[in-house]
């Protein structure tokens, strides 16, 4: 009974993962344009086939009430996420301390959530973002601990025979950034009416 | 202070010669032999030292770039996939994942990565892009043109 349960949850695993994306994010307005589709061609004639709208939806459905019910149930283990964070890219969880280089406003003690989240999962399912996944719906939430500066690193330049010789010395803000909580707010596939209000503050 | 001579006004500039000495020794500190208590041959391998650390720094980021990069293509190869035909599947999804977060994906979170692998072989079969084969698996549960904006 253990093993076919487990090989259950595995394959629906596969199916959440994959359909999930290509609903989902149909919500999700994107201001990039199309991309030139010129490249790289291959010559094989591409293949026709019959798509069956209803059955698809319907599976696609079927994997969304799952996940939607995991969430509900607060069956989501662990969850992780990535995150785009001041032109870098981290892959996070709870508890993380995240260093982030370089200017960055935010001070020590300021509570932020990190709204641009890449991509988010767990251990039944993972959502996809193109290239965000539709906003409000995953809830990053992170402390900053810690502001301070590098190590001082040293640019040191010379040049043999030459009599060229420079020195300078640097350092860099740090930025020290706790993750305290990633968790799925709302339904997958159900955004509200009127959205980008989650996090105004009035 | 009265020099008689440009001489003496040269060779009395900078700090003692001890302090200058020993700023050059601290940083030799961890050589070995002659290179750490020779002023003279001390300098010329500290001189070297603070060139390589300094170059290091952008070696440093092209190596780790390059050790994402083997990473990914590894994680490809497993799944099948091209490596140029999956980064171009993605982009086509407008999946912005960049090769950091798709080497940790691949590492540690192997579904999700095939998953992306399955989105970018689907969008690479209904694009005709070459590299990429049909499989009965992702045809059962990507449909053709689900990936395309709607």
């Amino acid at each position: 009974m253990g093993t076919l349960l487990r090989q259950i949850i595995v394959n629906c695993n596969n199916l959440s993962r994959l359909s999930i994306q290509s609903n989902l994010l149909k919500n999700v307005n994107s201001a990039l344009l199309p991309l030139a589709v010129n490249k790289r061609y291959s010559n094989a004639p591409t293949p026709y086939e019959v798509v069956d709208r209803k059955s698809e939806e319907k599976s696609n459905q079927e994997v969304i009430n799952k996940v939607n019910q995991l969430v509900k149930d607060e069956k989501t283990l662990k969850l992780f996420a990535v995150v785009h964070v001041a032109g870098k890219q981290f892959k996070i969880t709870d508890g993380d301390v995240i260093v982030i280089e370089g200017y960055w406003p935010p001070t020590v003690g300021d509570k932020i959530l990190l709204e641009k989240v890449l991509l988010a999962g767990g251990s039944d399912f993972t959502f996809i973002g193109r290239p965000v996944v539709q906003k409000g719906l995953v809830r990053v939430e992170a402390t900053v601990i810690e502001k301070t500066v590098s190590h001082t690193k040293t640019h040191f330049r010379k040049k043999r025979r030459k009599q060229y010789m420079r020195i300078n010395f640097y350092r860099i803000p740090h930025t020290y950034l706790r993750i305290n909580r990633i968790c799925i707010n709302g339904e997958v596939n159900n955004p509200p009416e009127v959205r980008g209000l989650e996090t105004a503050i009035f | 202070m009265v020099f008689t001579t440009a001489l003496n006004f040269v060779r009395s500039r900078g700090p003692d010669e001890f302090w200058r000495k020993r700023k050059i020794f601290k940083l030799a500190a961890h050589f070995i032999g002659r290179r750490r208590n020779c002023y003279s041959i001390a300098i010329r391998n500290v001189h070297r030292a603070l060139v390589y650390a300094t170059k290091g720094r952008q070696l440093k980021k092209e190596d780790m770039a390059n050790l994402w990069e083997t990473r990914v293509r590894a994680g490809c190869e497993q799944h099948d996939i091209p490596y140029d035909t999956f980064k171009e599947g993605l982009t086509r999804c407008d999946i912005l994942l960049n090769r950091k977060v798709l080497s940790e994906l691949a590492c540690w979170e192997p579904y999700t990565f095939k998953a992306l692998t399955d989105v970018a072989r689907r969008r690479a079969i209904d694009d005709g892009l070459k590299g990429a084969t049909s499989s009965n698996d992702i045809d059962r549960i990507l449909t053709r043109g689900s990936l395309n904006k709607t």
